[in-house]
């Protein structure tokens, strides 16, 4: 059987699908095309701060206690090349969020518009009636942004083609090369406070897929990070890595269910620190009284093994920022210190209702959504030395985690499962497994990270506005329950 | 700025065989009980062929924005076609759209007072709520390069309610395209009655038993858009038409969908109604433009169709039918009483769903159930071949509308594998 669409791309389970398919409704690059898009000019930044300050000036003077005004101008440029050619898409959108707080609560108006008229109307719409300015003092003036330059089309299809076009052995029966890259002003206006920032985060990967018994299976590997394009290469080593893991023959006949010793790769560890953070570590999650009584500050849950930070000023972090979309500038939080609980992420509403102490991951999707707590980059720190397992499962290939809070049992996907025995792999490698079970007991079964980490960037989308976070985390040694997913051929 | 005016004039322009543009403009409201959001935005959707000498190549464009250059929509639309050229099909004779309502008489005025009327209007039988409403209102413009032009209103509510009582919790979730039918007062407190068994659940005991699928189960609209059909999106994902070309479906049109489905009792037999009033996935038109029709999926056990987009239905020389969007399955005859001789266990909330969408296995992890006989438990996963665990499922006879699913609002599955 041929194949070789890519249209069953969103069934393959990998994560960059959707980008891919964003790309591939896209066009042939036209070289030299230039992108259209305007690169953003100090006047037009100036412009945007001004009727920023215009909306808080002019609701402080209708009497709201606190004004929030946000504009973002978002880009995306993403290059795809796939077996069947190449291609690129572009998007933009742009948004200004005003946030007005007065004793009945908050109130916000989004508008697409982000004009003086468009921002003059989501003012109207919170106040009809505001009129004169009130004098406010906004601080600092902020430093100029820098323009990082445009790259038109065919110079992001090369970046891609450049790692698309090596070994291709004939199992494998498609492969993709992905660059994606968003390029994000954000303006921020309040009471003492005149900030922006630019970022530009970028997303490399590369599939492969080929035929596992009776269904296609899929690999990706990447890199994420925040800055310049060409700052980070997906190397032979990678693109090797994800050759060999999808031709590597898996073990027929059913995997053995029970627990077993297992070390978690560092996708697998990223993905069970991402469901449990979110799920748990947030303000919104502590709304729940589970979550509350059982993660009450100082609580044990976790390995001594395990001190997890939140750090969106960890530099090039692909989920890095200098200030949240409710205008808090960033500062790095420890959410677990040694196995201990030692805080959440909230946003202010959070630490209103009193579920979290300090604020600072108010985050919107696409920087204009619905705001909420969310992660920026978590880094797991590492242990001092490489660690190593003598009979069990190494668990490589997240595919998906979930974690119930209300009863703290997690789930976590894995593409496969390589046996040990005596420190050396018996040849057998298992394909969808899970690991499940009580993430507290899992969490405290822990008892080594690697000195070695890697990092992966997360780019998901809520009603179609992108979320984006990064994870660092080593491989980690511990004890659980694993069981097969599929049924036997 | 784009308009519907200068974008069609702009594709007239362009060597484009065929041409929908699909213009949303909504507004939206988010009210939860400390803060409130406004939105006003366009979402515009353009689909576009082009015919060559190879074949036929197709772009979709999405664009979130009001501002931009209708002439180079255009040429990218054009440029993008021909990016994707496979084999030469041919566009239907555009064909009438659905009758089908889906505008909400009682969504009048400020969206706002929708939402505070629809909150403060939430009772609270012993439980504490913490609700969010999202409301939805739009006007839909469709305009074709064969001259067709439809438009329609369209309103959809969604509540999201975390219910607590006694240190537990849970989530429940209604979304439905009228106010009255987000049946409210119902989930409150059937959450109310299962926050009280979750006080008293113990841990799961693994083993094979029979199981009942409430109807919270059945369709956990609180999973998102994966929970807008439950457990019968394992249908939906054998009638996308193109895993069935590429050979990765799981069972063939005008066979069996499980071995032995055709001779069971009560034949199960599944339709997608995208003309359904007030249905989730009810639209008058596809998002190619094509007509939205309603078709078996499962005709008493025997695959019967496809959901078929314009491309998929050319190439097999069939009309397109709009895709799977609602699914109709017809209650059976069974009472709700279980026969106690063996392990029952029934199962009224989940707190996962997966399904994998080439084979109907899946994992259903359970938020809470009740063994028949001796009480509720917490956690444990069952694990089945939905698509032959349906197929012989006995259907209740009461029926339940609930997310893009109508049909029993239960079913009982008389084997299956109950994992700790």
């Amino acid at each position: 059987m041929t194949w070789n669409r890519r249209e069953v791309l969103g069934g393959l389970g990998i994560a960059s699908a959707r980008a891919l398919l964003w790309a591939f409704a896209g066009c042939v690059p036209k070289a030299p095309a230039t992108p259209r898009e305007a690169a953003l000019s100090a006047e037009v930044s100036g412009e945007v701060r001004l009727w920023l300050q215009d909306a808080v000036s002019r609701l402080h003077a209708v009497g709201f206690q606190r004004v929030h005004a946000l504009a973002v101008r978002r880009t995306r440029a993403t290059a795809a090349v796939d077996v069947i050619g190449a291609s690129v898409s572009r998007g933009r959108a742009d948004a200004a969020v005003i946030t007005a707080i007065d004793a009945h609560g908050s109130r916000e108006q989004v508008t697409s518009r982000l004009t003086e008229d468009g921002v003059a109307a989501a003012v109207r719409a919170l106040a009809p009636k505001a009129g004169p300015f009130a004098s406010i003092d906004f601080g600092p003036k902020p430093p100029p942004i820098r323009q990082p330059a445009q790259l038109d089309d065919a110079a992001l299809v090369e970046r891609v083609a450049a790692i698309e076009h090596r070994e291709l052995p004939s199992r494998i029966i498609y492969t993709a090369g992905l660059l994606d890259v968003d390029d994000v002003t954000v303006w921020s206006v309040e009471r003492g406070r005149d900030l922006v920032q630019q970022i530009v985060r970028v997303l490399r990967s590369s599939t492969r897929v080929a035929w596992d018994r009776d269904r296609p299976s899929a690999i990706e590997v990447s890199r994420a990070w925040a800055g310049n394009v060409d700052a980070q290469q997906l190397d032979a080593a990678e693109i090797a890595y994800a050759r060999d893991t999808v031709l590597a023959p898996m073990t027929p006949g059913a995997f053995r269910d029970g627990e077993h010793p297992i070390v978690l790769s560092p996708s697998v560890t990223a993905a069970v620190i991402d469901a449990a953070v979110r799920a748990l570590l947030t303000s919104r999650a502590a709304r729940r009284p589970e979550v509350a009584a059982r993660l009450a500050a100082g609580a044990t849950i976790a390995s001594p093994v395990l001190t997890l930070v939140d750090d969106p000023t960890a530099r090039n972090a692909y989920g890095g920022f200098s200030f949240d979309d409710e205008g808090t500038p960033a500062e790095p939080q420890t959410l677990l210190d040694r196995g201990r609980i030692a805080g959440r992420l909230a946003d202010r509403a959070g630490v209103a209702a009193g579920l979290a102490t300090v604020a600072g991951r108010g985050r919107r999707p696409g920087h204009a959504g619905p705001v909420e707590p969310m992660p920026s980059h978590l880094r797991l720190a590492p242990g001092s030395a490489p660690i190593a397992l003598a009979d069990g499962y190494q668990l490589e290939i997240a595919r998906g985690a979930s974690v119930d809070p209300a009863s703290d049992r997690v789930v976590i996907s894995v593409g496969r499962a390589l046996e040990l025995a005596a420190g050396k792999p018996t040849g057998r490698v298992y394909a969808d497994v899970e690991l499940v079970g009580e993430l507290g007991a899992l969490l405290a079964s822990i008892t080594d990270a690697s000195q070695d980490t890697r990092t992966f960037g997360f780019r998901d989308e809520r009603d179609g506005l992108p979320c984006w976070r990064s994870i660092e985390a080593p491989f980690v040694r511990g004890t659980g329950m694993l069981r097969a997913r599929r049924r036997p051929a | 700025m784009i308009d519907r005016g200068t974008l069609a004039q702009a594709l007239r322009q362009q060597p484009l065989a065929d041409w929908v543009v699909l213009e949303h403009d909504q507004e939206l409201h988010v009210r939860d009980g400390v803060s409130s959001r406004g939105e006003i935005r366009t979402r515009w959707r353009i689909v576009a062929h082009v015919d060559t000498p190879k074949g036929r190549g197709t772009a979709r464009l999405a664009i979130d924005a009001d501002d931009g250059d209708p002439d180079e929509v255009a040429e990218r639309a054009v440029a993008s076609a021909l990016a994707s050229v496979g084999p030469a099909w041919e566009s239907a004779p555009a064909a009438a759209p659905a009758r089908v309502e889906l505008e909400d008489p009682a969504f009048t005025g400020e969206l706002a007072a929708i939402a505070d009327h629809l909150l403060a209007a939430l009772g609270t039988p012993g439980v504490q709520l913490a609700p969010t409403a999202r409301l939805l209102r739009e006007h839909v413009s469709v305009l074709g390069n064969q001259g067709f032009h439809a438009e329609w209103n369209a309103t959809l509510a969604r509540v999201d309610l975390l219910a607590s009582a006694a240190g537990r919790s849970l989530l429940v979730a209604r979304e439905a395209r009228r106010l009255d039918a987000l049946d409210l007062d119902a989930a409150i407190a059937t959450a109310a009655a299962d926050l009280q068994l979750l006080a008293q659940a113990t841990a799961p005991v693994p083993g094979e038993c029979a199981v009942v699928l409430a109807a919270d189960a059945l369709v956990p609209i609180e999973l998102g858009e994966r929970g807008q059909l439950g457990v019968w999106d394992a249908f939906a994902a054998q009638a996308d038409a193109v895993l069935a070309r590429e050979g990765l479906a799981r069972f063939h049109e005008r066979s069996p969908i499980a071995e032995g489905a055709d001779h069971v009792p009560e034949p199960l037999t599944v339709e997608s109604d995208g003309a359904l009033a007030f249905g989730l996935r009810s639209a008058p038109l596809g998002d190619d433009g094509d007509a939205v029709r309603r078709f078996a999926i499962v005709d008493r056990g025997i695959a019967a169709g496809l959901g078929l987009s314009p491309r998929e239905a050319a190439l097999r020389k069939r009309d397109p039918n709009g895709g799977v969007r609602n699914l109709v399955v017809p209650p059976g005859t069974w009472d709700g009483r279980v026969d106690g001789s063996g392990r029952t266990i029934e199962v009224r909330r989940l707190r996962e769903l997966s399904i994998d969408r080439f084979t109907g296995d899946a994992s259903l992890e359970i938020a809470l159930a009740v063994e028949h006989g001796k009480g509720p438990f917490a956690g444990g996963t069952i694990r089945l071949d939905l698509v032959a665990a349906l197929a012989r499922a006995r259907r209740s006879s009461e029926r339940m509308r609930r997310g893009a699913y109508d049909g029993p609002s239960s079913v009982w599955i008389e084997r299956a594998e109950l994992l700790a």
